[in-house]
């Protein structure tokens, strides 16, 4: 074994020229993540905002009046007032509405006697992804609005809920998604063009011209890694960029520790891609094993969209093998919470383990198809 | 011979995939400065020998020694040894000719300022005209053949390795090449070729012919032609319009010894016999006959059919 870096370097060489003159990879490569970063950036809303809401007030009642102030005040809601529950119905029926909220007669009288008093919050189960917010936006300006009647000192010793959200006091959506879109974009990179590259050279051939040369394995592996290591690092960096001034999120952690995240996911998935490539020996396949082992699942099943904590079970452990889902809880927490490497220790062991496996595995299958 | 004449030692080489044998138990060598071409169908086992040869495939058995070292002392020492041209690719078309040269150049660990002269001295060689910079995918095929084979020879190896060099190259580009294959043996270089082409072939000094992973034969041409049709060989044009009926019929006449066709002619050996004689008489009414010396193509045709009645 004679490991030289000249040779590396020529490889790498090579595979730069390759990447800036095939259209292609080159869109892939600078593209992709700057067209993700527009869509999840703008794009997707995962805030909802005006939501028209059906009101009846069967009440009429200052109390019941102040209720539904409280709902058109918060900036969340459109007030529709209708005039009866069944009309309120209709609206939900003919996407008018999205909601209704239903005011029974006696509703004061009820609150102020004592009694346990109801309103009736209707939703449209259609679209289930505007559910979630809105239940969460009632809940909260129930307490907003119990509290303002407050000073009405209703006799009941309700507890009053009061939220507060942490990390991202406003719950914006981007704040959660961009850091989250550091582990797609480099999933994309990593994993997709590495696996098209070996994969390239056996297609066409050239893997026997190379290995006719006295070329060592471990020469030609850093040799092609090495542009998409730089390649993956430069997305980060400006993931991170945008992140920080055109999205004003702010990054509590350290750098350090995210960059060793970065580096430990970035060699477990450029490992992956090159396992790919090794079985597959054919672009095509190992372009859609890639996409389906290395960008779905980061996409879907590390907690970038859909939380790994409300998974079923199955999936809630499956996940456990996944680089992406740790190093998104590394992406997420380094910039919302500041949380520390010892903090994240379970998230930075299960990726060392992770990762020296896929290395460990993507060399010595690598080595075994070249050796004689 | 002494050894030191000798650039390729194989000797009860075979390569074993699973229960397949792609190559048989084959023994054979090649003298330095020779031309020495590998004939065979596809799959016949001439690409796996030459692999094995090249340092890219491990012998399952038998021992092979090439420019003097052999897997003992490992396969780089081969490699490092040899140049190879594989049939499948030549040069990365996404680079220019200088990128292509000088990475070759890079893996072979060859010093800057050696990479220059050699450079210099087979664009020379192979008077390559147009400028460094010019993509491979902008070359014509002949062109592109070269500058392979400059690729191949940069770091000067002792033995050039070339699997089907001229394949799907015009036949002037295949001329062109085949003078820069003698100009090399005549450097001193050893060559080892494959082709499909009976008139390349004919230019080889020895060839062998493989057949399921064996060699069948391995002589020089005129030897082989000899060998293989002791007597006289005729090349038979008909006169009016042979019938397809009356031509099985000769085909299958017990005293023909060799019978193919040739374009719309057919060449034709007889039995040393008197009947045979006598059906060589009786087809020169119809056949205007020629005595010629057998091509290649006769002996390999007779070959192959030999082994498989």
């Amino acid at each position: 074994m004679s490991f030289l870096w000249s040779r590396a370097g020529a490889i790498a060489q090579k595979e730069v020229y390759h990447v800036l003159r095939d259209p292609f990879t080159l869109t892939l490569a600078i593209g992709l993540p700057v067209f993700m970063v527009f869509v999840f950036g703008y794009a997707i809303e995962f805030n909802v905002k005006d939501i028209h809401l059906a009101i009846h007030d069967g009440d009429q009642t200052r109390t019941s009046r102040q209720v539904v102030e409280a709902f058109g005040s918060s900036g969340y809601f459109i007030v529709d007032p209708v005039s009866s529950p069944n009309q309120a119905m209709r609206h939900i029926a003919g996407d008018q509405d999205r909601a209704a909220l239903l005011i029974p007669g006696g509703f004061q009288k009820d609150l102020f006697s004592g009694r346990s008093t109801t309103a009736q919050v209707l939703l449209d189960g259609s679209d289930n992804s505007t559910v979630g917010p809105i239940l969460s936006y009632v809940s909260t300006i129930q307490n907003i609005a119990s509290v303002k009647l407050g000073d009405y000192t209703p006799p009941s010793s309700e507890i009053v809920l009061k939220t507060r959200f942490l990390f991202n006091p406003e719950l914006n959506s981007r704040w959660f998604v961009i850091p989250g879109l550091v582990v797609v974009v480099m999933a994309i990179l990593s994993v997709l063009l590495t696996a098209l590259t070996v994969a390239r050279e056996w297609e066409n051939g050239s893997m026997e011209l190379l290995l006719s040369t006295p070329v060592e394995p471990l020469e030609i592996i850093v040799g092609k890694i090495a542009p998409y290591a730089v390649l993956g690092m430069a997305a980060v960096a400006f993931v991170y960029v945008i992140a920080r001034t055109v999205f004003g999120i702010p990054f509590e952690g350290s750098l350090w520790v995210f960059g060793l995240g970065c580096v430990l996911f970035l060699a477990a998935y450029l490992a992956q891609g090159l396992l790919i490539s090794v079985a597959t020996r054919k672009q095509q396949l190992a372009m859609q094993i890639g996409i389906m082992s290395g960008l779905l699942p980061a996409q879907l099943l590390s907690g970038f969209i859909f939380p790994v904590e409300s998974m079923p079970a199955f999936f809630r452990y499956f996940t456990m093998i996944l680089p992406a889902r740790w190093f998104m809880t590394i992406a997420r927490q380094s910039f919302l919470k500041g949380t520390t490497l010892t903090e994240m220790g379970a998230a930075f062991s299960a990726l060392s383990i992770l990762c020296l496996i896929l290395v460990r595995t993507a060399s010595k299958r690598f080595k075994k198809d070249l050796e004689p | 011979m002494g050894e030191s004449s000798l650039a390729v030692v194989v000797e009860d080489l075979s390569v074993k995939f699973g229960d397949f044998y792609a190559v048989d138990h084959i023994t054979f060598s090649v003298k330095r400065g020779e031309i020495f071409g590998f004939l065979g169908a596809n799959g016949a086992g001439k690409t796996t020998t030459i692999r094995v040869l090249c340092g890219l495939l491990t012998p399952t058995t038998g021992s092979v020694q090439v420019a003097g070292v052999g897997f003992e002392t490992g396969e780089m020492a081969i490699k490092s040894k040899v140049g190879y041209m594989s049939q499948k690719f030549t040069l990365y078309n996404d680079l220019t000719v200088e990128e292509n040269l000088s990475f070759t150049a890079s893996l072979r660990k060859l010093s800057a300022e050696t990479y220059r002269e050699r450079r210099d001295f087979i664009l020379n060689f192979i008077s390559f005209k147009r400028p460094l910079n010019s993509f491979v995918r902008d070359l014509p095929g002949g062109i592109k053949q070269q500058v392979s084979l400059a690729a191949s020879i940069l770091h000067d190896p002792e033995i050039v390795f070339l699997d089907e060099p001229t394949a799907g190259v015009t036949p002037a580009a295949r001329a062109r090449f085949w003078a820069l294959i003698r100009d090399l043996a005549a450097q001193g270089k050893t060559i080892f070729v494959t082709t499909h082409y009976m008139d390349e072939a004919e230019q080889c000094e020895r060839i062998a012919l493989m057949r399921t992973g064996r060699i069948i034969a391995l002589d020089t041409p005129a030897n082989l032609k000899s060998e293989v049709f002791p007597d006289q060989v005729y090349e038979l044009d008909p006169e009016g319009r042979a019938s397809y009926v009356q031509m099985q019929g000769i085909r299958n006449h017990s005293e023909l010894d060799f019978f193919e066709p040739y374009g719309l002619r057919f060449h034709a050996a007889f039995k040393r016999s008197a009947e045979g004689e006598a059906f060589k008489k009786e087809l020169s009414r119809d056949f205007k006959m020629t005595r010629i010396s057998p091509t290649l193509e006769d002996v390999f045709i007779r070959l192959v059919e030999g082994k498989d009645r």
